[in-house]
């Protein structure tokens, strides 16, 4: 008998039938009686008081039924780090002022799409504009224009992170080397754009269907902001047509629906447009990096500094998590006996920043990583020997901030290290760079003050045997609908084809915090797996009672299988005890709970998933263009659950983490976003995607389900500075700046030929 | 605007429609015919989410006024499976996990179609240029592409599965 | 949002050109309309009549003769063009280009005469068709008139199609011999647009090793694509060497009058014009020298 029955099983997602026949309904195609469709007027300046608008023309317009602007609202800041009041700074419909190209002015509800758009024109806003600052290293500057009264130079947040003696332990060091980094911004590129259609009923209650990664969290914000009790509240969102980190905060597509349609009492739908989507759903937050490292001469670790300045845009949003998060990370995967990382998150008038994939963490290993192999270089060390010697391993403890319960890193240098000997010579202008990396399997802070567990689930075992799970978190294409149901039939001991999973619906769903931050496999697993282990609990209650084994023996479930664990052939049919156990409940089903918060684990996440990643690229030495050629991945995400979904996860990480490393960015020129269309915001097509392989490393994560733990956005960390390091391998010139374009390179081919000249 | 009659055939339904000239294609499959499995992903013509197969070839149905159709016979996703019988690029992408979040995955699965029914033994070449214009930022194409290769390999061929 | 039009759709070219003569106060001509719905969605572009001739079959059609050259009607497709025999036998430089043209779906729907009205400094036809010394057939109710490709273009998305005209035809005369005739551009992803193109024609003498005739074309380097005339000079009569090269991409690079954007730096794209000019002009030089063996 195998281990599990279930789960390290690759099985087709539970709701890929109704994807791959195009009958999943997303936000985007719902579709209600008497629906209206909203538009929202944006700020075309970075900086403006807002003196008057004028919205009677609008109201005249034939077809529209209602405009609304900041006074129509309750004028609430709101954010999402609601424990610190100070950083709710943004009321998504501006009163009084802007500060960015693309903030929300006003809203219009009409008949249709092209009405609510023609009445936007009508809308007379009367702006006075301010002086305007774009770059963080000039909005910290005295004297620059402030963007909130309460932060002086524009700083939002600081953090402070220190460990060890470290000006002690550069004097100790051998070798000290600093560099400066510069980290683009990036946008998420959901394929369905930020959308919801929000219901608002005479007996006071709101239903709002939304494209989210979380609809506990904007069930709670949209209560902030509309006066309306949580539970007055309902969110919808069955399927997401993706994430990525922009879906979790409260958009302007749920809260200007919402307000139209308590306006209207009529449901009124908002679909932003790509251009919307890529000025006004915020970004990866672009980063300006000092690092300062000392090491021995042989190779070891001793000290590092890191100094961060992170462009906020005009609003605290995820951004203060991504601060902490990119100074965490920065340490990672090394054991850095003494460290210190100051960030400061300055406010600028551009888009906000905030999460996305990987929160800060892809910025930290781009720098890190592209740094060591330069000291590695410098020393003549060996690339993976440099990083082997100073690699984190189980039970080591991240001073003040975490414990590794388990750590597959040297095995995961093992693997990619023989990957790299067994490709051999390389052509030439061929590179292979490495990066090694580490992420968080779930969040433990709780800046959002919840009170409830992180993440909760509940069985109802009906009288069929078929299973009611009820689960709190979101699948936006990564696979938890399937990850949950696997846990729960294996733990119970039945098929995934017996669960009936219920999601995406906060009047049926218990509370899960969302699906970021790499959370669900851990939280919500564990949640499940407890709600799991108590329904059969219950069962073999009756079975027991039923069969009167020897007291001594301990039963189980297996494929629908109840027997005595010693004596497997023991046993009755799931079907027929659980049939009987609820007929001996005077016909109740059997309903159990689970839940999960983690206690005591830290500061950061109760686990970590790590990983070693090889990039081979070619460069065109004429034009400085970059061909990815393959990208080799070693990663212990503890027990899988899916194999196939595992796979999809790391090889999609792949794909955005390369479009940071070496296409995707966005440029502005004052404030205004250049590229907000998909012809001009380039991602990878199928021809520049390399060969993936990807190489389990299974270590056992005694905090995750059945020892599983994070997997899919820590990869999107190593890639950029792989792919860097490959540049630097294949030219021997170091790009320190995101992205790594043809130009940048060929530029930095001149100036080494030039220095070589002289 | 005066509407005017657009006669097409979808899936293999006929439809008479009303319709104003300046109506897209993909507004009418998904507005006016409820065939909400054709997405729109952007306003460009870039992502090709919005991918049907318009007399025998793909086309954008956001770049293409539904008017240009008229007399046309269209294929949507919904058009795709016979009953709970999906066809094997259908079953395929399933096995493969080709598709993760779904939003592109209806006109993804309408270019391979097409595809395999100009070439039905495509290199991963051709596969590459056949699904070049879909945009997907989930799966990083290769589980598609794999997914394709194996019904050109013959997988799932009527009752091998 | 697209403003409401009058829809009129012709079956014929003589109907097609009755209906712009009755609307030429305000109308638009929608083919494909790959390019055309996306400036019409972005409120650029609001006609009042929008008259179709998509469906105009007497200009969809692939001709060729000896004497005359080939014939491309103006509503052929793209696709069509990328996967005709013909094409390939004759003109095999024009199926390389189409199949790094945009996509299968803009393909299969955008058509040839489309694309050279749009008039983008960046399209994939225009620099083929000038470096293959091309015409274009164009007509309005009161007259018929043949220009070539060098006289089309004009300025970013500009013509010189006036009032009442419709583009027919693209006209391309015969390969002459010992002639290969060679197009890339540079792209980040594969098919899109380049960010410099380069379209060269190379016709050696008798002698298989000395140009005879050179026609070099640069595109995405200037308001419209370019003839570099004086890149041409600089080989005509000259044999192939790295010298020779060098000087070819310095003297195109000059020709050159690139702007810079987000893509690419003005300086970039010079730079990519030189890379490309040595590039192809070596490529098509080889491919004529195996011609005469």
């Amino acid at each position: 008998m195998t281990k599990f029955n279930v789960i390290n099983t690759p099985i087709h997602n539970v709701d890929g039938i109704a994807k791959v026949t195009g009958r999943a309904v997303y936000t985007f195609d719902v579709n209600l009686p008497h629906m209206l469709h909203g538009k929202i007027l944006r700020s075309p300046y970075p900086h403006a008081k807002i003196l008057n608008i004028d919205t009677s023309q609008a109201e005249a317009l034939t077809g529209v039924k209602a405009v609304v602007t900041g006074k129509d609202t309750l004028g609430v800041k709101q954010g999402i780090w609601r424990r610190y009041k100070e950083l709710c700074d943004e009321e998504i419909l501006a009163r009084d002022k802007v500060c960015y190209i693309g903030e929300p002015v006003a809203a219009v509800a009409a008949v249709d799409e092209d009405t609510a758009e023609e009445a936007l024109d009508l809308i007379e806003v009367e702006y006075e504009p301010l002086s305007a600052v774009f770059e963080p290293l000039e909005a910290i500057k005295e004297g620059a224009p402030l963007l909130h009264e309460n932060a002086e130079r524009n700083i939002n947040v600081t953090r402070h992170i220190e460990w060890g003696d470290v000006d002690e332990a550069f004097k100790q060091a051998d070798y000290v080397r600093e560099d400066w980094f510069r980290c683009s911004s990036q946008a998420h590129v959901c394929m369905e754009t930020h959308c919801a259609v929000a219901d608002y009923i005479p007996e006071g209650k709101l239903t709002v269907w939304t494209s989210t990664q979380s609809h506990y969290y904007i069930k709670v914000l949209l209560s902030d902001v509309l006066g309306l009790k949580e539970n007055d509240i309902r969110v919808i969102s069955r399927y997401t047509g993706g994430g990525f980190g922009s879906k979790f905060e409260l958009d302007s597509a749920q809260f200007c629906s919402s307000v139209l349609s308590m306006k209207l009492c009529k449901p009124v739908k908002i679909v932003l447009s790509r251009e919307e989507e890529f000025m006004a759903t915020k970004r990866r937050t672009p980063m300006f990096y000092y690092l300062r490292s000392g090491v021995k001469k042989d190779g070891t670790f001793l000290a590092k500094e890191a100094r961060v300045f992170t462009e906020g845009g005009a609003y605290t949003a995820m951004g203060a998590t991504a601060l902490y998060l990119t100074g965490f990370f920065q340490s990672f995967p090394y054991v850095w006996p003494s460290y210190r990382y100051d960030g400061y998150r300055v406010y600028t008038n551009t888009a906000p920043t905030s999460a996305m994939r990987g929160f800060g963490a892809p910025q930290a290993t781009f720098c890190a990583e592209t740094q060591i192999d330069l000291i590695a270089e410098e020393l003549g060390i060996d690339r993976i020997d440099i990083r082997r010697k100073n690699a984190m391993y189980a039970d080591y403890e991240v001073p003040g901030q975490a414990t590794i319960q388990s750590c597959g890193l040297s095995e995961c240098l093992d693997r990619v290290e023989e990957w790299i000997k067994d490709r051999g010579k390389l052509p030439p202008h061929h590179g292979i760079g490495i990066a090694a990396y580490g992420f968080m399997s779930g969040g433990i802070f709780n800046w959002f003050n919840t009170p409830y567990a992180f993440s909760s689930a509940v069985i109802q075992v009906n009288v069929d045997g078929k299973v009611d799970l009820f689960i709190g978190s979101q699948d936006m294409g990564q696979g938890s609908n399937t990850t949950m149901s696997m846990i729960c039939a294996e733990e119970l001991g039945v098929r995934v084809e017996d669960i009936r999973l219920h999601m995406g619906d906060t009047d049926k769903c218990p509370v899960d915090l969302g699906a970021w931050g790499s959370r669900e496999t851990l939280m919500q697993g564990n949640a499940v797996k407890m709600a799991a282990a108590e329904a059969k609990k219950q069962i073999l209650k009756y079975a027991a009672a039923k069969m009167s084994p020897n007291i001594v023996y301990d039963l189980d479930i297996k494929d629908r299988w109840v027997h005595l664990l010693a004596r497997p052939e023991r046993g009755l049919s799931y079907f027929d005890v659980v049939k009987e156990a609820i007929r001996g409940k005077e016909g109740q089903p059997i309903v159990a709970r689970g839940h999960y918060t983690p206690h005591r684990k830290g500061m950061i996440s109760p686990a970590y998933s790590f990983g070693v990643q090889a990039v081979e690229a070619s460069v065109d030495s004429d034009t400085g263009k970059v061909t990815l050629k393959n990208c080799v991945t070693a990663h212990d995400c503890g027990q899988v659950i899916n194999p196939l979904g595992l796979q999809g996860q790391l090889e999609g990480a792949i794909a955005m983490a390369a479009g940071y490393g070496f296409i995707e960015d966005l440029p502005m020129d004052e404030g205004k976003i250049l590229n907000p269309n998909l012809v001009d915001y380039k991602i990878l097509r199928t021809t520049e995607m390399p060969e993936t392989t990807v190489m389990g490393v299974t270590t056992y994560e005694p905090e995750g389900p059945f020892g599983a733990k994070e997997a899919g956005e820590g990869l999107t960390n190593p890639t950029a500075g792989a792919l860097a390091n490959a540049v630097f391998q294949a030219t021997g010139t170091s790009i320190k700046e995101l992205p790594i374009t043809p130009e940048k390179i060929l530029n930095a081919l001149r100036e080494r030929n030039k220095r070589e000249k002289k | 605007m005066e509407k005017q009659v657009l006669r097409i055939t979808v899936n293999s339904e006929y439809h008479e429609l009303y319709i104003k000239p300046k109506r897209l294609l993909v507004e009418v499959l998904r507005d006016e015919l409820g065939l909400t499995g054709t997405k729109k992903g952007c306003n460009t013509g870039a992502c090709h989410a919005c991918t049907v197969i318009l007399n025998g070839k793909t086309v954008k149905s956001c770049s293409v006024l539904a008017i240009q159709a008229d007399g046309g016979e269209i294929k949507t996703v919904e058009g795709l499976a016979s009953g709970a019988e999906l066809t094997p690029l259908q079953k395929s992408f399933l096995d493969h996990g080709a598709y993760q979040c779904g939003f592109c995955t209806s006109g993804m699965l309408l270019s391979a179609t097409a595809l395999l029914a100009e070439n039905s033994k495509p290199t991963v070449e051709q596969i590459k240029e056949g699904i070049h214009g879909n945009l997907c930022r989930c799966t990083g194409y290769n589980s598609i592409i794999r997914a394709v290769k194996a019904v050109t390999e013959g997988k799932y061929e009527e009752g091998s599965q | 949002m697209i403003r409401d039009f009058i829809y009129l759709k012709a079956n014929t070219v003589e109907e097609a050109l009755d209906l712009i003569d009755q609307h030429k106060e305000d109308y638009k001509v929608i083919c494909g309309g790959q390019s055309l719905l996306i400036l019409m969605r972005q409120g650029l572009v609001a006609p009042e009549h929008l008259i179709d001739i998509k469906s105009v079959e007497e200009l969809n059609y692939i001709q060729f003769d000896e004497k005359e050259g080939l014939r491309i009607g103006a509503t052929t497709t793209h696709r069509t063009v990328e996967l005709s025999p013909l094409v390939l036998e004759k003109f095999p430089v024009l199926v390389h280009m189409e199949e790094n043209l945009a996509s299968i779906q803009t393909r299969n729907w955008g058509t040839i005469g489309g694309n050279l009205c749009h008039g983008d400094p960046a399209g994939d036809p225009g620099p083929v068709f000038m470096a293959l010394n091309g015409a274009v057939k164009i007509a309005s109710k009161q007259k018929t008139r043949t220009l070539t490709l060098d006289e089309f273009f004009i300025d970013y998305f500009e013509t010189v199609l006036e009032e009442g005209e419709i583009l027919l035809e693209v006209r391309l005369p015969p390969i002459p011999p010992r002639t290969a005739v060679v197009y890339e551009k540079f792209n980040i992803i594969k098919n899109d647009q380049g960010i410099i193109s380069v379209a060269a024609s190379i016709t050696l003498n008798n002698d298989g090793l000395s140009c005879n005739d050179a026609r070099i074309v640069i595109g995405a380097a200037a308001p419209a694509p370019i003839r570099a005339k004086e890149t041409e000079k600089l080989l005509i009569g000259e044999k192939i060497s790295k010298g020779l090269l060098e000087k070819a991409g310095e003297k195109a690079s000059e020709e050159a009058d690139p702007v810079a954007d987000i893509h690419a730096s003005e300086e970039y794209r010079r730079h990519l014009v030189g890379v490309l000019i040595k590039k192809m002009v070596e490529k098509a030089w080889e491919q004529a020298k195996a011609q005469v063996k």
